[in-house]
């Protein structure tokens, strides 16, 4: 999936542009908190007015807000806590710069509780020149129309089992781009308007703006309307953008990323994709299923961080899906030739050998990058991590800032995935605004791979297991299955499998679950609400079954890797 | 090794069990058995695989899994495909469905000689010996532990109760059917009913399904019952209310006219007539298979539907004797005769005394278009359990993304039953694309006591129609 949030603020939030500066200041308060030691980096400060700010009591500290978080004392000292000084005609408790998933989300959870909340949303087109609107990554660049051009590609597929199933249908079948793109691109465009919608319902102020600090206390942006903000607490949920490769010639030029992919107009024909993320390896595979000659171009690994047992399958079947795989290989450079096609120049690492080919389109999926240097972040102090440019949070979102916060793709360490920039976003509402004092929990996200044959899995991988626990403290429960829907249907299902990851002791807590096969992101979203909830191996066992479905199989698994029997389920 | 032949049987082998019914339950007991080292012989006269194999599930999933391209033919040209001139052929798909199903047959043969469990062919029945006896084609077999899996069948209204009832079929007919019908009337409003009704329009058949009351599926939460009476009618089902059949002719087409009563409460009883049906088809419940077991020979109870008496181990009222599955109605499903069928197994040869089925929390699904997933409490059952105040319901009601481009949209509804003061999950139910493999995992969460707050705690998965239930506000 692509994931992720946040429309990419200004390159140049600054003055240098035309029109009206909005300056948001936040300013020191007149005292600092008395003998602190202890500061409240959330709920404290979300009470905003000046008095409420000062934090002088440990107790109440603790009592509103139990993640408070002690600080070096001399930080205590010299940093004062922050009160906003009105210099404009609107008065926000919350600004949240970045309308993807997570602003979103924070920024109604607060308005909900009757806060005053401003979002700045701005998105600068890629360097191929697509722009959308409100919504940030997943609805436009992402989750979205991934999702709906993989349920495009999967109708592609039924089209051939549909011929076993009685089905006469002329061949061959044609595919039109622009019939699914217009449509996707139609819903997308109507998800941004509910967005708008949703946020004038809920009185959240929307500019259509780019913002930058310029010290610690200030945000400056440009305002279509010419009106000046200031605010309380300040959320960054920018998000992140497709990376370039640097040293690729012409990559810049000829290239296009998911950034642009489903916004095309017309189909982009025979297309290379770099990269062996997700998102490759998402959008290769509906590409290959609507019919298009497809190539994936990986220098090491596919899935980088997922279980490599699942991420060898999920090629392996992506390749006699139709999908070709150029392997150790990397570009080195992509020209234009005079047919308008992408002459690709690249470099096989095993072979030692240069070799090209032409394309209609090259895709580069080498990584997301949060577009940090926009904010302008050193200027408020916010921290980032020097080797992703990702923002420094702790456990409640803060940054090294106390009221300036961070959440979704920016943040550092974090899942790239919208639910849980939502939940973060919302949960740091509710610690602000509403005397909770709830943290998200990072552990045991659930998450789906949309390839033609999807993955999903929760918590560890089986080499992480290994790593955490030793090989010989788990246990791993597999099986490979056939789904009832590729018998008649004469389809393959080599790579439809299923592993549990289990401690070996005697409760056999699970450690981790993986499937691969149809509606894996169905499948595995209950099982993730298990897990959560610490299920073991006996009490997975202990479920009655639903059959005939693919889910049963999760619960019938019993054979372990350790006993090196056949894995085959055989019958009912 | 053999055991020595017991005294009394003629067999030349001697079993330490009996397994009367080759379906899934008696298959998984059998198997399991044979794994813990009994030797077990198996009585069927069919083909093995029993209901779920050969007029069940998996032929009924197959020809749901080929109505379900209907739908999606409709969405093609949405999502940019061109595909003039679609035909269906009945034919093609009977004969991969039937070929499927006698390889699953050929697969189940051989688990079970592989397993070295004797088939014993032919119809079993009790005889007045004082050990339990079963005796087949004039041969007796005896054995330590006999497991009476026999099964259900559909239920045929009599010629005396409705008049030309016998010239309607059964769901064991619709898997013989050579060809689409034209003209479908089902009769009933369980979910054998719902399935076919749904199966047969979705392929083109212009059918009509006559229930008694004014829902269909009333056993289930009434989210369920109404929302599928409403999604029938979307798909074109003609859905007759109120309406019983009163009796069935035959023209001289060899076509049925089905003579129909429709009383409306309030309203005056109207007579009417569907004609030139080619497939009637009567959904109105099954019956356990147990009357030509000779069951009153060694004192083995059933209650007055003939449904074997057990108590929660599986045992009958005679010692030695078993029954699970659909002969004993209770949780007609396969997965369940399997577990209970496997626990017994466990309990009787590994001497693990507890081992036994919990009936709690059973998920299931009807494969309706959409489909449905339930698991445990219905709303009026989690009212009558916990009392009204102490039950809190969380509902929701959304357009799947895969019909965010498509003409054609069916929603999905969804509905959390909630107990008590932490809010523990007691009932789940849905409708829509996909909560066939959604019910799982949560299935899990509600066996382990989820409450409403883990569902909040778990990170959903974008974008699908599970995470739905993990944000239900």
């Amino acid at each position: 999936m692509l994931r992720g949030l946040g429309a990419r603020l200004a390159r140049h939030g600054s003055c240098a542009l035309t029109g009206i500066i909005a300056h948001l200041r936040l300013l020191p308060p007149p005292r600092t908190a008395p003998g602190a030691g202890l500061l409240c980096a959330g709920a404290a400060l979300s009470r905003g007015k000046p008095k409420s700010a000062i934090i002088n009591c440990k107790n109440r500290c603790a009592k509103y807000c139990p993640s408070y978080i002690p600080l070096p004392s001399s930080w205590a000292v010299s940093i004062p806590f922050f009160h906003v000084v009105f210099t404009g005609k609107n008065e926000y408790d919350l600004l949240v710069i970045g309308g993807g998933s997570g602003g979103l989300a924070c920024a109604k959870e607060a308005a909900q509780f009757g806060r005053k909340v401003a979002v700045l949303d701005y998105v600068e087109p890629s360097p191929q020149g697509t722009a959308w609107g409100l919504g940030g990554t997943c609805v436009n660049v992402g989750c979205i129309p991934k999702k709906l051009m993989h349920q495009a590609a999967l109708l592609g597929s039924s089209l051939k089992d549909a011929q076993h199933y009685g089905w006469s249908i002329s061949q061959p079948v044609h595919h039109t781009w622009s019939v699914m793109a217009q449509s996707v691109q139609n819903y997308v465009k109507s998800l941004n308007w509910g967005h708008r919608v949703q946020l004038q319902e809920k009185k959240v102020k929307y500019f259509n703006i780019k913002g930058s600090f310029s010290d610690p206390h200030t945000v400056r942006g440009l305002t279509k309307a010419g009106k000046e903000v200031s605010c309380y607490n300040i959320v960054i949920a920018t998000g992140g953008r497709p990376k370039y490769p640097v040293h690729v010639a012409g990559a810049l030029e000829y290239g296009i990323t998911s950034d642009d992919l489903f916004w095309l107009k017309e189909s982009p024909g025979k297309t290379l994709i770099v990269g062996a993320s997700y998102v490759s390896l998402e959008c290769a595979g509906f590409l290959t299923g609507i019919g298009l000659d497809t190539t994936v171009m990986m220098r090491s690994i596919p899935l980088r961080g997922f279980d490599q047992q699942m991420a060898s399958l999920v090629t392996e079947h992506m390749e006699s899906y139709g999908t070709k795989f150029l392997k150790r290989c990397f570009p080195t450079k992509v020209e234009k030739l005079k047919s308008n096609r992408l002459q690709v120049t690249w470099k096989n690492a095993d072979l030692g050998t240069e070799e090209t080919d032409s394309f209609n389109t090259v895709m580069w999926a080498v990584g997301r990058a949060p577009d940090t240097k926009t904010l302008n972040l050193e200027a408020a102090g916010v921290k980032t991590n020097s080797e992703t440019g990702k923002i420094i949070v702790d456990a409640s979102e803060a940054t090294s800032v106390p009221h300036i916060y961070a959440i979704g793709d920016i943040t550092e360490g974090r899942p790239e995935l919208t639910p849980t920039a939502i939940a973060a976003g919302k949960l740091l509402a509710q610690r602000l605004f509403s005397q909770s004092s709830e943290l998200m929990d990072y552990d045991n996200v659930p998450t789906t791979v949309f390839t033609p044959l999807e993955y999903g899995c929760v918590g560890l991988s089986e080499e992480a297991a290994v790593q955490r626990h030793g090989s010989d403290n788990i246990e791993v429960y597999h099986a490979y299955y056939k789904p009832l829907e590729f018998t008649v249907a004469e389809r393959d299902a080599t790579q439809c499998y299923i592993k549990m990851v289990c401690l070996r002791e005697r409760e056999q807590r699970i450690l981790g679950l993986h499937f691969i096969g149809p509606n894996a992101g169905e499948v595995i979203q209950g099982f993730a609400l298990g897990i959560k909830c610490g299920a073991t191996y006996p009490q997975m066992m202990k479920t009655v079954g639903i059959h005939p479905t693919c889910a049963e199989e999760v619960t019938k698994l019993h054979i372990t890797k350790r006993s090196g029997l056949d894995a085959t389920v055989t019958g009912c | 090794h053999f055991p020595s032949t017991e005294p009394g049987a003629m067999a030349a082998a001697a079993y330490e069990l009996l397994v009367l019914g080759g379906g899934s339950g008696g298959l998984a007991g059998a198997r399991r058995a044979a794994e813990l080292g009994a030797r077990v012989a198996l009585v069927e006269p069919r083909r093995l695989g029993g209901t779920c194999v050969n007029v069940g599930c998996v032929p009924k999933k197959v020809m749901w899994n080929t109505a379900v391209h209907a739908e999606f033919i409709h969405d093609h040209a949405d999502y940019g495909f061109e595909t003039p001139g679609v035909k269906f052929n009945w034919r093609t798909i009977k004969e991969k469905r039937d070929a499927y199903v006698r390889r699953l047959n050929d697969i189940y043969e051989n688990n079970v000689k592989r397993a070295h469990i004797d088939i014993i062919r032919g119809y079993g029945k009790f005889t007045a010996d004082p050990q339990p006896t079963i005796e087949v084609d004039g041969k007796k077999y005896t054995a330590p532990h006999i497991l009476i899996a026999t099964g259900g069948r559909p239920t045929v209204p009599s010629d005396s109760e409705i008049p030309g009832a016998s010239l309607g079929m059964t769901s064991d007919g619709f898997f013989e059917l050579e060809e689409l019908p034209r003209r479908s009337v089902i009769v009933g409003a369980g979910y054998i009913a719902v399935e076919i009704a749904g199966i047969l329009s979705t392929l083109g058949s212009k059918s009509s399904l006559l229930i008694r009351h004014d829902k269909v599926l009333r056993t289930f939460d009434s989210l369920i019952s109404s929302n599928c009476t409403q999604e029938l009618e979307n798909t074109g089902v003609d859905v007759w209310k109120h309406t019983q059949v009163k009796k069935v002719t035959k023209s001289s087409s060899g076509l049925l006219d089905v003579t129909v009563s429709s009383a409306v409460p309030g309203h005056k009883p109207t007579e009417g007539v569907i004609q030139d049906v080619d497939c009637l088809l009567w959904a109105v419940g099954r019956e356990p298979n147990s009357e030509g077991l000779c069951l009153d020979q060694v004192g083995v109870q059933v209650d007055p539907k003939g449904h074997v008496v057990v108590d929660e181990y599986q045992n009958t009222t005679r010692k030695g004797i078993y029954a699970l599955g659909d002969v004993c109605g209770k949780a007609l499903l396969t997965p369940v005769a399997i577990a209970a069928a496997r626990k017994l197994a466990h309990r009787l040869f590994e001497g693990k005394q507890d081992s036994r089925l919990d009936y709690e929390n059973i998920p299931t699904v009807v494969f309706s278009h959409p489909p449905i997933g339930t698991v445990g409490l219905t709303e009026e059952e989690a009212v009558a359990v916990h009392g009204k105040d102490n039950v809190k319901i969380y509902n929701t009601s959304f357009t799947p993304l895969y019909h965010a481009v498509t003409q054609r949209k069916v929603k999905c509804v969804m509905k959390l039953v909630c107990a008590g003061k932490e809010e523990k999950v007691v009932g789940l139910h849905m409708q829509g694309l996909g909560c066939d493999e959604m019910l799982q995992g949560f299935a899990v969460a509600v066996k382990m006591g989820a409450t409403k707050a883990d569902l909040d705690n778990t990170v959903a998965i974008h974008p699908t129609s599970a995470e739905e239930l993990v944000t239900l506000r």
